[in-house]
């Protein structure tokens, strides 16, 4: 792997210099809340940040999205797809576990079979910078799902704060054909081991790892258990789990209609809404939030193993920091696991 | 803040050992620092699980209409006047529960210390009555209470509750708000510069409908954002289809919402929702002359006419 | 690169009440282009996204047999915002449609078997749509005895009633046709799906079963086919579930890790026995 330092002080001379030529979406504070969004200039890009509230996956699945339009005259009806071209798009500063998200959202929508177009045309264009992880919250558990607060999953740059300076580890041929347009230094031996420490450092600080040997199968056990009830007994079946979470991608599609022009759009949905699964005739295999809680964990840390051989999770903490009642997924999961290991469901 | 805690559990416990609660709807500790979380008692051992702190902000009365058997519930003052209402609107009867009062000093918004940290993990926190020591890696910071306390708490004037079975602890000494400064300032301003903030505010949202489901009023088996046929709202985040929820949803709660502030707590993007209720709540005491959730026999101002109801909402066309 | 969520223009040809209560129509569609036409090809069981622009889209099984050329059918019961409008079109009228999509009943397997059928309601659309595919002159030599048992809950319900006393005319197809309640002009069956099955006197050896009908019926039903000795690997399901995509990435119509619109709508009672009992 090729190594490029930067000075932290040149940052935003990087970042502007790149703006001239890329779309960029970086972390900023607006309303109270870190988010990421486009940016016009480095001013108000904050790299001393836990994670934002919102996953950047909306840059590849925005919340909704226009796929065809139409309009009908007298006789004929024009139908338009709506696939706009893409301007080159550098992701800045997202964190090692969303960064791991968009090879999850990869294997779902760009699969050979049934290719999804809309998403192609948004993730070809993206580049991720990542920015390694100095700093693990509370709610981090991104070893136990694959990742770690340094991983390069996903990637094609991965900054590491070294202090004064940011090592760029660069990745992928991508990343690599950046670094060289921007002619970076290449990072020195004692930097190097700098960022070695810094690594040790933090990922002792991340906390430990769920121990979930075989969660799969323990999962694929309890289906019927009597536990689920108890333990999502408060869950409000509300989007903000599923809404926020990067690797979350389910959707409606509707059509909205105004004087014979009309548009065909994709929304956001969430498994923990009831109208979700709710047929035709009335009846609803997942009427309750225990069905509804159980296919979010199920399709997470089970189902997903099977089709795309990935756990759905990054571990990124948000479902943990924002979920109105506290219902923490590593909770659930725990129980489960080790309920199932005492054979008691 | 006076331990209450242990006053909780011995209530608790009285209640299921007699059989007059089948569950006990309470807090015990949440996975994070500054935080508790719902749980749901039924046997005498777990009562040991129960806690009382400045964290237990969710309105637990969300919970009473799906809860079966005899109900006990730790309850706030703006819980208590939530139960009113839907003991009003015969979603709960009132024989079915066992309130819990527990008078409140106002709760802590967690986000608020969170903020305050500025994204260092918190590794300790210390009560020290009036203000909270928390300690991190790179954090020392101690943070008193009344000042982050909810926006919703910070203008309460019914910490106590309004209905109980059981007190817990002496009764907390009621603020003496003008209960709508926050209305009247923001009537006093253009309306563009109303219009700009309810946008922005709007703009923010994501739909997730946490607010709605926090909300213990909202308990619709359909709700109107949801309905097909007719579909009265689009589903979409654009600014029409947004607006329109909530405004439906702030007036679908006029005269019934008890400002308990859950939804606003719920909300995980900021979005000031108690904004369009606490207009409502304004308007429908000045109209009304009425106070939600306080008296459980009197009779709800829109859905009960009066000869003499004021109709100064009608238009003259 | 195709674009998955683009409908095919169709043109309606016709739309027939089917049934008393004029609650189901069969609505027949043609190719507006060529070219669409000449790369679509289908197997019976698979269904498509059908779209009324405005009103959106909703799944529907195939209900005609690939053999027959130059049209494709569908039959509708209407129960919401997509069918309405479907029920409204009239002949010219266009509509969106986006197909094939799942697997379809597993035609290759089914060679040279025995095959039972049975279904109920609109359910029975496909199996409608695989028995004209059975009894093509072509085909036909490729299966070995055709039984069908085929309910509804009143002699007004009964869909293709054309189809079915042609059926009746001929010997290489047994046909039973029952009403859950007859009324003075019905001259055949009388009972629920189940208990006719249960009265036949099926050999399961060699046999196949393939069902599809509302969920009372294959409830009742499944324990009698297993009393009648026929395994699991030998009865087919075709289910229903919730649609938005039909390809695999909305998310909601999944059984434990298997997509309804994808790795479906037909399973083996086999397969759906390894899943979650979550439909
Ligand atoms: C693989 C497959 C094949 C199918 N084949 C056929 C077929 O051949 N023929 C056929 O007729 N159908 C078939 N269906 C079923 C068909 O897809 C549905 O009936 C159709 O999607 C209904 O769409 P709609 O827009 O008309 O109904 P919607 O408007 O979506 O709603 C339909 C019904 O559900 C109710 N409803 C809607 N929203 C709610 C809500 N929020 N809460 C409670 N009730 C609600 C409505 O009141 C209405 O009664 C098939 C389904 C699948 C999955
Ligand atoms: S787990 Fe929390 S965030 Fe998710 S649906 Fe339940 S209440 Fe909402
Ligand atoms: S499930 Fe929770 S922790 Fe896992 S990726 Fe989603 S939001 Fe992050
Ligand atoms: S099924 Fe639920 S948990 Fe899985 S991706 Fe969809 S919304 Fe997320
Ligand atoms: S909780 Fe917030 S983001 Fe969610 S629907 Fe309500 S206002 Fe919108
Ligand atoms: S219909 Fe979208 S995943 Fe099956």
């Amino acid at each position: 792997m090729d190594y490029k330092t930067i000075k932290k002080s040149e940052i935003t001379e990087f970042l502007d210099n790149l703006i001239k030529e890329y779309e960029i979406a970086a972390p900023i504070e607006k309303d109270d809340i870190v988010v990421f969004d486009k940016i016009k200039s480095s001013n108000g890009v904050i790299l001393e940040y836990s994670n934002s509230v919102k996953s950047p996956k909306k840059f590849v699945i925005p919340q909704f999205e226009t796929l065809i339009s139409y309009n009908t005259n007298e006789d004929t009806t024009n139908v338009k797809e709506h696939l706009d071209e893409q301007k080159q798009f550098i992701l800045f500063g997202a964190r090692p576990c969303d960064a791991r998200s968009f090879l999850f959202l990869d294997k779902v929508f760009s699969d050979e079979k049934n290719r999804d177009i809309y998403y192609k045309n948004r993730r070809d264009v993206v580049l991720i910078i990542s920015l390694g992880c100095t700093q693990p919250q509370e709610t981090c558990f991104c070893t136990t799902t694959g990742g770690g607060p340094f991983s390069s999953e996903g990637s094609d740059l991965l900054l590491v704060d070294i202090g004064d300076d940011y090592i760029i580890q660069v990745i992928t041929d991508k990343g690599a054909e950046l670094v060289k347009k921007l002619g970076l230094k290449n990072a020195q031996k004692d930097e190097l081991a700098e960022m070695d420490r810094v690594i040790k450092k933090s990922e002792a600080k991340i906390e430990p790892d769920l121990e979930l040997n075989n969660l799969k199968d323990k999962l694929d056990n309890s289906f019927d258990g009597s536990d689920w009830e108890t333990l999502t007994e408060k869950c409000l079946s509300c989007g903000v789990c599923t809404y926020l979470c990067p690797t979350c991608h389910c959707f409606d599609i509707v059509d909205e209609e105004k004087n014979r022009k009309g548009e065909r759009i994709r929304i956001w949905d969430s498994c923990q809404f009831p109208h979700f699964t709710m047929q035709a005739s009335g009846f609803n295999p997942r009427p309750t939030y225990k069905e509804r809680y159980r296919q979010r964990i199920m399709h997470k840390f089970s189902y997903c193993i099977d089709n795309y051989n990935m756990v759905g999770c990054v571990g990124c903490g948000r479902c943990i920091s924002e979920c109105p009642v506290n219902l923490d997924i590593r909770q659930v999961l725990t129980s489960l696991y080790y309920s199932m290991l005492s054979g008691r469901t | 803040m006076a331990d209450l805690s242990s006053s909780i559990r011995e209530e608790a416990k009285k209640l299921l050992k007699k059989g007059e609660a089948d569950v006990i709807i309470g807090f015990e500790k949440g996975s994070l620092p500054l935080c508790a979380t719902p749980c749901f008692i039924r046997n005498e051992a777990d009562v040991e699980k129960l806690i009382w702190n400045e964290f237990c902000g969710n309105n637990l009365s969300r919970y009473l209409i799906k809860a079966k058997g005899k109900v006990g519930i730790i309850a706030k003052g703006c819980d208590t006047r939530a139960i009113v209402e839907l003991i009003k609107e015969k979603q709960v009867q009132r024989e079915q529960i066992v309130i819990i009062g527990v008078p409140c000093e106002g709760m802590v918004d967690r986000k608020q210390i969170m903020m305050r940290c500025q994204g260092n993990k918190i590794t300790n926190v210390e009560d020290r009555d009036e203000r909270l020591l928390i300690t991190g890696d790179l954090l020392n910071v101690a943070v008193k209470k009344d000042e982050c306390l909810y926006p919703g708490c910070q203008v309460c004037t019914n910490r106590n509750p309004v209905m109980y079975d059981v007190l817990i602890g002496s009764t907390s000494e009621e603020q003496q708000t003008d209960e709508f400064t926050d209305v009247t300032n923001f009537d006093g301003k253009s309306s563009e510069e109303r219009w700009e903030y309810i946008t922005h505010e709007i703009s923010k949202c994501i739909r997730c409908y946490a607010c709605r489901n926090a909300c213990p009023l909202c308990y619709c088996k359909e709700c109107f954002v949801d309905t097909t046929q007719p579909q009265w709202v689009g589903k979409t985040t654009g600014q029409t289809d947004t607006l329109l929820f909530h405004i439906m949803r702030s007036i679908h709660l006029a005269g019934r919402c008890v400002e308990c502030g859950a939804c606003e707590r719920a909300c995980p993007v900021t979005v000031d929702i108690r904004k369009l209720n606490r207009k409502m709540s304004a308007d429908v005491k000045k109209l009304f002359d009425y106070k939600t959730g306080l008296d459980i026999d009197q009779p709800a101002p829109l859905s009960t006419f009066k000869p003499d109801d004021s109709e100064e909402f009608m238009l003259d066309i | 690169m195709k674009n998955p969520y683009l409908p095919t223009p169709m043109k309606v040809e016709k739309n027939v009440i089917e049934t008393g209560d004029r609650n189901i129509k069969t609505l027949t569609l043609s190719f507006l282009n060529n070219k669409d036409e000449e790369i679509f090809n289908f197997i019976p069981g698979q269904f498509v996204e059908l779209s009324v622009l405005g009103a959106g889209e909703a799944p529907f099984g195939i209900a005609s047999s690939p053999m027959e050329k130059k049209h494709i059918d569908f039959t509708i019961s209407k129960v919401g915002l997509v069918t309405a409008q479907l029920h409204n079109l009239e002949p010219g009228d266009t509509v969106g449609m986006r197909g094939p999509l799942g697997n379809g009943y597993p035609i290759e397997l089914l060679r040279n078997k025995n095959i039972f059928i049975i279904g109920g309601g609109f359910g029975f659309s496909t199996l409608r749509a695989f028995t004209n595919f059975m009894l093509h002159p072509d085909n036909r030599k490729h299966y070995g005895d055709i039984t069908v048992v085929y309910g509804a809950r009143n002699p007004g319900l009964l869909l293709y009633k054309n189809e079915l006393s042609e059926w009746e005319q001929r010997n290489d197809i047994q046909l039973h046709v029952t009403v859950d309640k007859g009324d003075e002009s019905w001259k055949g069956k009388t009972g629920v799906v189940p208990v006719i099955v249960k009265e036949l006197s099926i050999d399961a050896e060699n046999t196949t079963t393939l069902v599809c009908g509302p969920p009372v019926m294959i409830k009742f039903t499944l324990p009698v086919l297993a009393e009648l000795g026929l395994a699991p690997q030998q009865t087919y399901l075709s289910l229903e579930m919730k649609m938005k995509c039909g390809i695999g990435k909305c998310g909601r119509c999944n059984i434990g890790s298997k997509y309804v619109c994808t790795d479906g709508p037909v399973f083996s009672l086999a397969q759906l026995n390894k899943l979650p009992q979550e439909y």
